[in-house]
């Protein structure tokens, strides 16, 4: 099993000379997962440009397999990078899905973690932690959020780098049975590769998720209310697109994670209104529409940072 | 001499790829694998050694086997036993034993008799790897 | 068919005389049963001019408080209460004359933790009543509060197999042959020949107790003797279900006793000892940490035909109660009566915790246990290795496979005849775990397996074509497709 140069997943007994290739493409049945994709996500098109090409340079290596022009495992590990909320672990899970259908991980799953999960508090208690998440994640996705923290070079007896090495290790010998996604700020990636060229040389794909524009924040916030049965008023959605610009030039700003949040805020804004005067009969149209005064009371528009939520935090 | 104990001991020594199966079996079950091992393999030693703890909320095998190599890095002169164990109410114990590793040597057991009254007999059944001293019983 | 109450009310229905059982409150067609009620579905065939209804509600009657004639001592008690009381009839499917009666019986019936008492009311006097051509006892549905009064198996299939250490596969066991006639000595021999090649228990026949062609003490012994030298020679636990069936109960404790003390892991009592000494068996294997087998000995007299007696369902159900551990239950393919459906359910009542109605097993109740033990079933007659695929199909991995014939009548010898009943349990007990089709290819695993294993090649050789083909006699009244008359 930890043998490194492990069989191809589709190994023939004899090679193919010729396939169908949309028969191929039709039998791992993936166009249902990039449908999800573009669906799930809005914008992010040179994210799902890459996602696209990778799943393809995969279908296209289940074949080689098959007329045996591939004889290893391809390396799979990949970084993903970019600010909170531009859609990694979403993009993961997909990822797990298409990694799945085409089999190169054998059950799809996937296991999400920081340095908390791997890295103990004192000797001894590391390597059996990351010993234990790496077991669970097994014939799945390993995807460490903020990977970074892993490496302390401030600290030369940090914990971390005995998780780094077994981490490393696993990589290596046992990519056929896991693929580890690292995640995180692009600048801060970029720094851990440069000490740690370890790491960059076992990734293979690297994707960068840009943020999103304003007009796309807005298309999210409207499709998140949509699905909670909620809508903008016309001079709330107003009110709103001024709102996202405020929004991205305080700290903390992340993304469509901020956008969940301050939705989340104007709903309770916007209880609290119509329960503040009790002597009148609510409709639908009452309880589904948000107005202006909702976003407006928000302390974004007088130069606060809204909410507490540090940028890390999970919706 | 060849202790049969466990699931498959009159089949050929399951292949890493035969082992990877069953566990897979289990975990698809929702069971929990143990690794154990000893170099007592009377019939009564319930408590073996266990090789950490047993394995909960796992996917796949590969982990499992990763353990079961490691643990036959150290162990791997003596009996090493994987099992699935099932939390369910009214079960709450193994659905599956099976050696996956045995000593090259497997000198058996003395049947020692004691004539008690009339004809009755006092069995004790002693593993001749005992008479050497725990961790050295098969080197 | 479930018309009106026709129950006589107020001061006539104590007037002196006599009155029809429908008339005087066992058949009462509103009556919900109680959660805590015992039901009875009797299968009920009047005779001639007999009218249905009249016949049930005679058998509540008859089965519960009810004489011939009116009593005014009736009037001294709670007599609304103790009345069983029909509450259901309906004809049987395809089976014309014949009529299913649900009777629900107030749990103060019952003495608590007694079979005796239970079946006294229950098939007491009720089976020899004239008006009736026949009765059949078809199943019973026990409240839990019921349930909760009894000891229940001894051990229970998961304490049994922690004791014997095995887990993962059906047990395999072997009836010692031929059933009488062979010495202590020769005895012993077929025990350790079958033990050490591989079997996990070997049994003593129902038949033998203490003839003069073997005394049980000197069996006991032997069989002992074989089963620790089968333990030291394969590391593994053995066991064999010594019979200690005897005339008294003072007899049965002699040799239970004996066998404990010889370190057995395992008893076995034969049904015709009657349901109080089973039960008494069963509080001394608890006490003594002992396996309590039961052979279903004499249960064909009663159970077998579908219009009289009482359904094996029937008997599981009280034996579980009671507190066998191990009950013989069918084998589906082998040389006993037993439809697969039907077998499916006595199993089910076996082995679950809950059974629910499964009209077409034959299970016409959701049946709580309580957590009460679970019995082993045992499948035992004219089965052998080249049908392990199917046994392991119908009867799942808690069972205990008894190879008699299948394992003696090997031509290389016992040791050989157990080796290929286990190697063939466990090549199909790997294949099935690993997700292999091994009902339908079962015979390519067995012919792999017996490659690496001459005595499995030789036994599905010789028993290739062994087959018992034969109408059931007493298979479900409702298919899977029929809706039920309800």
């Amino acid at each position: 099993m930890s043998d490194a140069a492990a069989k191809p997943p589709v190994a023939a007994e004899t090679p193919v000379s010729a396939i169908d290739l949309r028969k191929e493409f039709d039998a791992v049945d993936i166009a249902p997962v990039l449908e999800q994709l573009d669906r799930e996500l809005i914008g992010l098109k040179p994210v799902k440009t890459r996602i696209r090409e990778i799943a393809s340079l995969l279908l296209v290596e289940r074949i080689r397999q098959k007329m045996q022009l591939a004889t290893t495992f391809p390396t799979l590990h990949m970084s993903f990078t970019g600010n909170p909320g531009t859609g990694k672990t979403t993009v993961a899970m997909r990822m797990a899905g298409i990694l799945h259908k085409l089999g190169f991980v054998r059950r799809g799953h996937v296991i999400s973690v920081t340095r908390d999960d791997l890295v103990g508090q004192y000797i001894g208690h590391t390597a059996p932690k990351t010993k234990e998440i790496l077991k669970k994640a097994m014939g799945g996705v390993l995807f460490i959020d903020e990977a970074y923290y892993l490496y302390r070079p401030e600290n030369e007896r940090d914990y971390g780098q005995e998780s780094i090495e077994i981490l490393l290790q696993i990589m290596e010998s046992q990519r056929e049975d896991l693929v580890v996604i690292l995640a995180g700020y692009g600048d801060r990636m970029e720094k851990f590769f440069q000490s740690n060229p370890g790491f960059r040389s076992r990734i293979a794909h690297h994707i960068d998720f840009p943020d999103y524009n304003d007009d796309e924040l807005l298309f999210i916030a409207e499709q998140m209310l949509r699905d909670q049965n909620y809508s903008f008023s016309a001079q709330a959605r107003e009110a709103f697109v001024r709102y996202i610009a405020a929004r991205r030039q305080q700290p903390l700003f992340s993304n469509a994670r901020s956008i969940r949040n301050a939705l989340d805020r104007i709903r309770l804004r916007q209880a609290n209104r119509l329960v503040s005067n009790l002597d009148q009969v609510v409709t639908s149209q009452d309880l589904m529409s948000i107005e202006p005064q909702d976003v407006l009371a928000s302390r974004v528009f007088s130069g606060a940072p809204d909410g507490t939520r540090a940028p890390t935090g999970k919706p | 001499m060849r202790v049969t104990q466990g699931c498959f001991s009159f089949l050929p020594d399951l292949t890493d790829e035969q082992i990877t199966a069953q566990v897979q079996y289990c975990l698809d079950k929702g069971w929990a694998v143990n690794i154990e091992f000893t170099d007592d393999p009377h019939p009564r030693n319930t408590y073996w050694e266990m090789w950490g703890l047993p394995m909960f909320d796992l996917r796949d095998a590969a982990g499992i086997m990763k353990e079961l190599n490691d643990c036959r890095r150290t162990y791997g002169d003596r009996y090493i036993r994987l099992s699935g164990f099932d939390a369910t109410h009214g079960w709450e114990s193994l659905r599956i034993s099976f050696i996956v590793n045995r000593p090259k040597d497997e000198p058996g057991f003395r049947l020692q008799r004691q004539e008690v009254d009339g004809r009755s007999m006092r069995y004790t059944t002693v593993s001749y790897a005992v008479d050497r001293p725990e961790g050295s019983r098969y080197e | 068919m479930n018309e009106q109450s026709m129950t006589v009310r107020g001061k006539d229905r104590y007037k002196s005389g006599v009155m029809e059982y429908k008339k005087m409150g066992y058949w009462e067609p509103d009556y919900v049963p109680k959660d805590t009620d015992v039901i009875a579905l009797f299968r009920v065939t009047p005779q001639d001019g007999v009218d249905p209804i009249e016949a049930c509600a005679a058998v509540a009657g008859e089965s519960s408080t009810a004489t011939w004639t009116v009593v005014w001592t009736d009037r001294l008690t709670a007599a609304e209460k103790y009345r069983a009381k029909c509450y259901r009839v309906d004809p049987v499917p395809n089976s014309p004359g014949s009529y299913f009666a649900y009777i629900a019986y107030d749990l103060d019936l019952f003495e608590p933790g007694s079979i005796a008492n239970l079946t006294a009311s229950i098939i007491g006097n009720v089976f020899g009543f004239k008006p009736l051509k026949a009765l059949r006892l078809e199943d019973m549905r026990l409240p839990v509060a019921y349930v909760k009064t009894f000891q229940g198996p001894a051990t229970g299939i998961v304490v049994e197999r922690e004791r014997l250490d095995k887990f993962g596969r059906p047990l395999l066991g072997a009836t010692v042959k031929p059933k009488l006639g062979l010495s202590g000595r020769n005895y012993g021999r077929v025990v350790y020949e079958a033990l050490k090649g591989g079997l996990d228990f070997c049994k003593d026949d129902e038949n033998i107790n203490s003839q003069p062609f073997m005394h049980w003490r000197d069996r006991f012994l032997y069989c002992m003797e074989a089963v620790n030298r089968a333990q030291a020679g394969t590391g593994e636990i053995k066991g064999t279900y010594l019979n200690v069936t005897a005339a008294t109960m003072e007899d049965m404790y002699e040799r239970a006793e004996f066998a404990a003390e010889l370190g057995s892991v395992i008893i076995m009592i034969d049904l015709v000892i009657g349901y109080t000494a089973i039960q008494s068996m069963a509080k001394w294997a608890r006490k003594n940490n002992m396996i309590l087998h039961l052979h279903r000995a004499g249960h064909s007299t009663y159970t077998r035909q579908r219009l009289h007696g009482v359904s094996f369902r029937v008997i599981a159900k009280w034996m579980r109660l009671a507190g066998v551990d191990h009950i013989h239950a069918g084998t589906v393919v082998g040389k006993l009566e037993g439809d697969p459906a039907t077998t499916r359910g006595y199993y089910d009542i076996c082995r679950q915790d809950f059974n629910k109605t499964t009209l077409e097993h034959g299970v016409f109740f959701d049946q709580h246990w309580a957590s009460l033990n679970q019995m082993m079933p045992v499948a035992s007659g004219g089965i052998h290795a080249g049908q392990m695929h199917q046994l392991l199909d119908h009867l799942g991995e808690d069972v205990v496979l008894q190879f008699g014939g299948g394992t003696i009548g090997h031509p290389k010898g016992i040791q050989a005849g157990a080796t290929a009943n286990r190697v063939a349990l466990e090549a199909m007990i790997l294949a099935r775990n690993e997700g292999r089709d091994y009902v339908h290819e079962g015979p390519e695993i067995l012919a792999k397996a017996a490659q690496t294993c001459t005595p499995l090649r030789e036994a599905l050789e010789i028993w290739k074509d062994i087959t018992f083909n034969y109408e059931s006699t007493d298979s479900p009244d409702f298919v899977p497709t029929a809706t039920p008359a309800m």
